[in-house]
């Protein structure tokens, strides 16, 4: 069969990379791939540990798969990679990346990791409209399935052009979101494991306030807040990402004892 | 069956799995409605073999039968090339063991990617239900009115082994349309996949009937095939009969194949 029978975009692949007895478990965002948390990945196996890079339900293929997805899809799908990991590494420590960061802090609320990682992490719907629009979202999207995203502003542009991502958003799973959002709110208060939050002031997609918001409502009495500068959203790709991957590692390192 | 309250997670011991090892990988794909649990005792017999092992989890299942109502056969396809992305970055050749639907899933996989060799488990290959097959596409629409049937009892041989195996206890009625349409692309690949392929199949399954491996059998553009028959287990023989007469071939063939020098 030919290559485009392929149903995942190549490169945007999940990755696997076995390392030490600590595992980090990559959770990627919202439309994105598993590629936006390769460097990070890469960076946190060169310190030697595990690293899974999971694929969210209906990401990385196509967008029409995604629209199929509720939240519940990508919740599953990240407890997939933590069975996965924690079958052979002696502790987990879970990274996300925006909705990764939404998913990874809904999940240590049922789930014993060692540590969570939200990186440029929403605490509140950044799609006003969609927030507004609540479950009125649904019939709209019968009508209105995908909805182009708007073009975001990249500090480095080289690093954008590797970016893969559905350019169409699912209007359903804006719905999604923001109701995974709203659990994930009511349950940051009891979530009690070492957090390390780090946003963007430069950050234009989810503003820096939701940083500042997460740090405030989590639970955990070992909290730490970084802020960089210089990168838009996608701190993990965009900017100097070494100033985000050098304390997500330290974290990991503090942890693994 | 198992019973099962309404999931926000993955059902206990019904999770994926994965246990590094050696530098030969195996994928094991589950079956349709069912849960990586089904594979799991194949799965630990491959470890202490030495092999690395993942059991994935396919979508919508495992949890409740709701996820499984608005997945599509793309969408398991694609979680059976995730589990071939994990393994094969750090091992040196990676087999692929299906059961059922996980069988067919297999076969599609080799047809696109390079796996070493491919075992399938009571392999489905035509769809058991007449009645799906002749309302075709009408059961798409069909399905909006009547989102699940349930599952037919017995097919056992060994009916006590039935009440410890975890599947959803619902077929769900949108789903028999997807399996139709991976059936049809899996026999329209099979004469052009060339992949080492051991199928083991029991003569008494009496839900996907024996003339379904020997269909495949036939079919597969494979010059290295064998179908082994086995006796005394209905469709499920992981569990059924006696499971462990499945794996001293199954052994033997990954070892046949990882010492030829064939990738």
């Amino acid at each position: 069969m030919k290559k485009e029978n392929y149903r995942i975009i190549p490169t945007a692949e999940p990755f696997f990379f076995p390392g030490g007895p600590t595992g980090c478990l990559l959770v990627h965002g919202f439309t994105g791939t598993p590629k936006e948390m390769r460097l990070l990945g890469e960076y946190l196996h060169g310190r030697g540990h595990t690293v899974l890079g999971v694929r969210l339900a209906g990401h990385a293929t196509q967008v029409e798969d995604m629209i199929r997805t509720r939240y519940r899809d990508w919740l599953t799908s990240v407890e997939n990679g933590w069975h996965l990991l924690q079958g052979h590494t002696e502790r987990v420590v879970i990274i996300g990346f925006s909705l990764g960061g939404v998913l990874s802090l809904t999940f240590v609320a049922s789930f014993p990791v060692a540590g969570v990682v939200a990186l440029a992490t929403p605490y509140e719907m950044p799609h006003k409209l969609a927030k507004a629009l609540g479950p009125l979202i649904l019939p709209i999207s019968k009508i209105l399935p995908t909805k182009t995203q708007k073009d975001a502003k990249w500090f480095n542009p080289e690093m954008k052009k590797g970016h893969i991502y559905y350019p169409k958003a699912p209007v359903r799973s804006a719905y999604e979101l923001s109701r995974l959002i709203k659990r994930m709110q009511s349950l940051l208060p009891a979530v009690d494991v070492p957090t390390l939050i780090i946003h963007s002031r430069d950050d234009l997609s989810v503003p820096p306030v939701n940083g500042e918001m997460l740090f405030k409502h989590i639970g955990s009495q070992d909290k730490t807040h970084i802020w960089v500068e210089g990168t838009n959203h996608n701190l993990v790709r965009d900017g100097d990402t070494k100033k985000v991957f050098e304390p997500v590692a330290s974290f990991v390192e503090r942890l693994s004892g | 069956m198992v019973k099962q309250t309404k999931s926000q997670h993955i059902i206990p011991t019904g999770e994926p799995f994965f246990w590094p090892g050696g530098p030969t990988g195996c994928l094991l794909i589950h079956g349709f409605i069912c849960t990586p649990r089904a594979l799991r005792p194949v799965g630990e017999f491959l470890h202490q073999q030495g092999h690395t092992v993942l059991g994935i989890r396919l979508p919508g299942h495992a949890t409740n039968i709701e996820d499984l109502m608005h997945t599509r056969y793309q969408d398991w396809l694609a979680s059976a090339e995730d589990g071939w992305y994990l393994l094969q970055e750090h091992t040196d050749r990676v087999f692929v063991v299906g059961f059922s639907m996980g069988g067919s899933l297999s076969l599609l996989l080799a047809s696109k990617f390079p796996v070493a060799g491919i075992i399938t488990l009571a392999c489905l290959y035509d769809l058991p239900s007449k009645l799906a097959k002749s309302l075709g596409p009408l059961i798409v629409p069909l399905s909006k009115v009547w989102s699940k049937r349930k599952k037919e009892k017995g097919g056992w041989v060994i009916p006590e082994r039935e009440k410890d195996y975890l599947a959803y206890n619902y077929n769900p009625v949108r789903q028999a349309w997807e399996l139709i349409l991976l059936l049809k692309q899996l026999r329209a690949a099979v004469p052009h996949i060339h992949t080492p392929t051991l199928i083991i199949h029991s003569k008494d399954d009496d839900y996907v009937r024996p003339y379904q491996a020997e269909m495949l059998y036939e079919q597969l553009g494979s010059e290295d095939k064998e179908l082994i028959w086995i006796e005394g287990s209905g469709h499920i023989i992981t569990r059924d009969g006696d499971p462990s007469q499945l794996l001293k071939p199954i052994a033997a063939f990954i070892e046949r194949i990882s010492t030829s020098g064939m990738r």
